[in-house]
């Protein structure tokens, strides 16, 4: 073979991604196949990369003692079935992109930027050289902060958000990779295995933990998703912040507590309170807001809190319940935000309140959002269902006392989660239409009901035969034989539940219905129902839950942004820059002060260093 | 063979015919005791099962603003759900077949009932349905954390076994927390029953019926008998998870009974001596009147694990 199978899926995109950027900007659909078919061939790569197993790439670059500097290639069973994933839902999304992201301005850009992001996601999987994995890790930062931009002027803040925050998590990677070069002499990921002893490797682990949950979007650095959806365009939300990023931020999360560090069990349960605290919090914010996208992503942060418990406990069972939730969270929650993006190019707005009634005019978009959502509140026989079981089933297994209080928040969380989405179904899809959705006729076209339909049925899929995924990527993904003792019989549980629909049928058929169903005005205690007056917002459905004791305080608080990371790193760099601004305030004799007081100290700092 | 073994389970004992026919047998009950409390008769033993075959005859309405497929479907949703339930409670019962997490199978399948009452109602596209809809997902909210936390108590007092017949096997309710714990989700189950105080979902004097507003012929028979159904099935949860499960061998056959129907009769005592209360005050009842106890029990139940008093 002339080209090594592993340099396809990464330089391919990025080489393709420049082309696009150098096109001239008319020619719109050529740019949209040709991304459409870069996806594709990364996709094939992937599946044979997978099935190929042993591939290695080593190509030294630099070397000066320590400091190696090397173009090393290697994928894991863990890597390589992600890649798969990554390299899929991009492939997915071109294909939505078609439909979706046409006619807009800044097209150009978009399509670069994609096909950077899917390079990076691939380099960044691949990797095998912590310096080459970081550079690709910041490709992907960098290009998600464009992609946001595609959203116009009022995406300007949120990416800034984006980038600030990712850039933050990723300078705290970089110290941690520094430490870990310190420590261990080699950059070279395969080789890492640091024991816990002293300081270093302690600070090192938390240091590259924060990178990984950030651009995971765990809490406490989850506020740049929110921030990102407000003006982001959908597919860029479907492709980054709900899958990409969840797939490279607990890859590499996976990677430190597994492979790279030996964990101590402290440091566990860490990342087990961090997921209680995510999941709950998150969930409580998702369930007043008004806005689409921003609902989803918080529910996008709040499903990585099941990630990080399941990884947290350490055992088998948590982990691969981590991953393959991990997993599944990237396809139901790409699906809903493509779902969203439906919503939107049809009626042209993301204001929750000014939605309803589209099922009778969109029912494939329905069916989709309404089985991703059901998947997405742990409804059995959906596919996050089996994950959180696993999750809970690992949290059961550390035997901790603790660990009730964990799987209370997780259930908790699940139901919270339900009653997320019964307003996000009742308010895009039921009650009654508006003036916004009634001038809609049909549904979305097939390039974009594609991705949704292909994205529900593996949502259905990965539930019922959840032992095709687990045999085949989770369990040698997670290095674990199939410890998971007797598990729910699905196909069984599905096959009952498909008899008893139609025993429900048979119902109905035994009663009048066949000859006789009648259509009626609804009935409101005989006064005639307004179209828009007689509407019941959805919204409004969580207001009493707002208005609790405990729970008002935090929503307000919550609001101002007192809660937010951001805001206090902000403040205290704006305080920062406060000062230097007053310092500089034009005199000459000032600076020169302030440079003799700067030569004394150093003065005093050599004498005393010798 | 072990699939017609499985069919039968599902459709004839326990699953769909034992099941409906003991529910409405348990409505009966329901509706006699209360027609005894308010100094009635009461109706004639088969009038749950004349009520619903007249159901099935009675022409079917469909509202106009409703989305048509879903409002229809979503009747047969909650009674597959209650179904399931209801056979895998039986099977951890009397053929001790279950498998580990079966517990939190039927944890979430318990809450689909309810979520097909909120998808019917909000399909029909009324108003009032609406509105029952949003109160039925905030009753699920207030009740679910109180009855997470009495189950965390169940787990850890069996040896952190979350399989029915594992925890069936201990007797919870022999211990003060177990007791404890064992109140607090009674009140849980009347919410999940939708029966007064926490009937605030259908609230007939008020939104008349709620969800349950444009349902007809046989699309509210299903509701009915799955109401019916649950009516049957929660108790069952609560005997097998708290007072040791079931066991139909000669006395055991007599003792089930005594259970079952202690436990219908306090939940349909409460149901006829209280007013209904207003969402808000559920929640507020839900979360900080009986989280806090049923946080007291699983601490309860901790110190006793530590200091090893297996009574408290």
């Amino acid at each position: 073979m002339f080209v090594n199978l592993l340099l396809i899926p990464v330089l391919l995109p990025l080489a393709v991604g420049l082309f696009t950027f150098i096109l001239p900007k008319k020619d719109r659909w050529f740019r949209a196949i040709l991304t459409l078919v870069t996806s594709i061939v990364a996709f094939a790569s992937a599946i044979w990369i997978y099935i190929e197993k042993s591939l290695e790439l080593r190509f030294s670059l630099l070397a000066i003692g320590n400091f190696t500097l090397s173009f090393d290639l290697a994928p894991t069973p863990l890597s390589s079935f992600i890649l798969i994933f990554a390299t899929g839902f991009g492939l997915l999304i071109s294909l939505y992109s078609l439909g979706y992201i046409t006619g807009r301005n800044r097209v150009r850009e978009y399509y670069a930027f994609f096909l950077f992001a899917l390079g990076g996601s691939s380099g960044v999987l691949l990797a095998d050289h912590f310096l080459v994995f970081l550079i690709f890790w910041e490709v992907v930062t960098v290009s998600l902060y464009f992609l946001v931009t595609v959203g116009g002027a009022e995406s300007k803040a949120g990416a800034s958000k984006t980038f600030a925050m990712l850039g933050g998590g990723d300078g705290c990677l970089l110290l941690g990779i520094g430490i870990v070069w310190f420590l261990n002499g080699s950059f070279t990921i395969s080789n890492l295995n640091i024991p816990f002893g002293g300081v270093l490797p302690v600070i090192a682990f938390i240091l590259m933990m924060i990178g990984a949950i950030t651009k995971a979007g765990s809490m406490p650095f989850h506020s740049w998703i929110p921030a990102a959806s407000e003006a982001a365009p959908a597919s860029v939300m479907a492709l980054l912040p709900a899958s990409l990023d969840k797939l490279l931020g607990i890859y590499l999360l996976i990677m430190l507590t597994t492979r790279i560090f030996v964990l101590t069990s402290g440091l566990g349960l860490l990342l087990m309170i961090i997921g209680a605290v995510t999941i709950l919090a998150a969930v409580m914010m998702a369930m007043v807001q008004h806005d689409l996208p921003k609902l989803l992503s918080y529910h996008a942060v709040s499903q990585v809190g099941y990630m990080l418990l399941g990884i947290g406990t350490m055992n088998p069972i948590g982990i691969a319940g981590g991953l393959f939730h991990m997993l599944n969270n990237s396809i139901y929650k790409n699906c809903l935000f493509l779902c969203a993006g439906a919503v939107e190019r049809k009626t042209g707005t993301n204001d929750l309140s000014e939605l309803g009634g589209l099922v009778k005019v969109m029912p494939i978009t329905f069916i989709a959002c309404l089985v991703s959502a059901l998947a997405i509140s742990g409804v059995p026989p959906f596919n996050g269902f089996v994950s959180k079981w696993l999750v809970y089933q690992g949290v059961l297994e550390t035997g901790m006392k603790a660990s009730f209080i964990f799987l209370v928040a997780a259930m908790f969380g699940s139901a919270l989660t339900l009653a997320s989405f019964i307003k996000v179904i009742y308010s895009v899809f039921l009650g009654t239409r508006t003036q916004k959705t009634a001038k809609v006729k049909k549904d979305v076209g097939f390039g974009m009901a594609l991705p949704m339909i292909v994205l529900a049925l593996l949502s259905l899929g990965f539930g019922i035969y959840y032992r095709f995924p687990l045999n085949f990527f989770v369990y040698p993904g997670a290095g674990v034989q199939a410890v998971i003792p007797g598990i729910w019989n699905s196909t069984w549980a599905t096959g009952l539940i498909i008899l008893g629909l139609a025993v429900g049928f048979i119902i109905y058929l035994l009663g009048k219905y066949r000859k006789s169903a009648r259509v009626v005005d609804p009935f409101i205690g005989g006064e005639k129902l307004e179209q828009e007056t007689g509407r019941v917002i959805g919204t409004h459905f969580y207001d009493t839950i707002k208005e609790m004791p405990v729970l008002k305080g935090t929503y307000t608080a919550q609001g101002k942004g007192h809660l937010d990371p951001y805001t206090w790193i902000g403040g205290l760099g704006l305080g920062i820059t406060g000062f230097l601004k007053r310092i500089h305030n034009g005199l000459l004799s000032w600076y020169l002060s302030w440079s003799l007081l700067g030569i004394l100290i150093l003065i005093v700092l050599f004498t005393l260093l010798k | 063979m072990e699939i017609a073994w499985y069919i039968f389970a599902f459709i004839v004992f326990p699953g769909f015919v034992f099941t409906s026919i003991v529910g409405l047998l348990s409505s009966w009950v329901d509706r006699k005791v209360t027609a005894r409390v308010q100094w009635r008769v009461g109706p004639p033993l088969l009038q749950p099962f004349y009520d619903f075959v007249k159901l099935l005859g009675k022409e079917t309405l469909i509202p106009s603003s409703g989305a048509r497929l879903l409002f229809l479907a979503a009747p047969i949703f909650g009674f597959v759900a209650v179904t399931l339930v209801s056979t895998i409670l039986w099977l951890a019962n009397l053929a001790q077949v279950s498998f580990v997490g079966d517990l939190i199978v039927v944890v979430y399948l318990l809450v689909v009932p309810s979520l097909a009452i909120m998808i019917g109602g909000m399909a029909s596209g009324n108003p009032l349905a609406s509105i029952g809809a949003s109160r039925e997902m905030k009753l699920i909210l207030a009740y679910e954390l109180p009855f997470l936390i009495c189950l965390a108590t169940v787990i850890l007092k069996s040896n952190s076994s979350i399989s029915l017949v594992a925890i069936a096997e201990n007797h919870v309710f022999n211990s003060v927390s177990g007791v404890v714990a064992g109140v607090v989700v009674l009140f849980c189950v009347q919410a999940k029953l939708g029966f007064t105080p926490f009937d605030v979902a259908e609230a007939e004097t008020e939104i008349m019926s709620g969800p349950f507003i444009e349902y007809s012929g046989v699309s509210l028979g299903v509701f009915k008998l799955t109401q019916a159904m649950m009516l049957f099935t929660l108790p069952v949860f609560l005997i097998t998870v708290f007072l040791g499960g079931i066991h139909l061998v000669g006395w055991g056959i007599l003792w089930a009974i005594l259970k079952y129907v202690a436990i219908l009769v306090l939940i349909i005592v409460i149901k006829n001596t209280n007013p209904r209360v207003r969402i808000d005050q559920a929640v507020k009842f839900f979360w900080f009147y009986l989280t806090p106890i049923a946080v007291a029990a699983f601490v309860l139940a901790v110190l006793g694990r530590i200091f090893a008093v297996p009574w408290l």
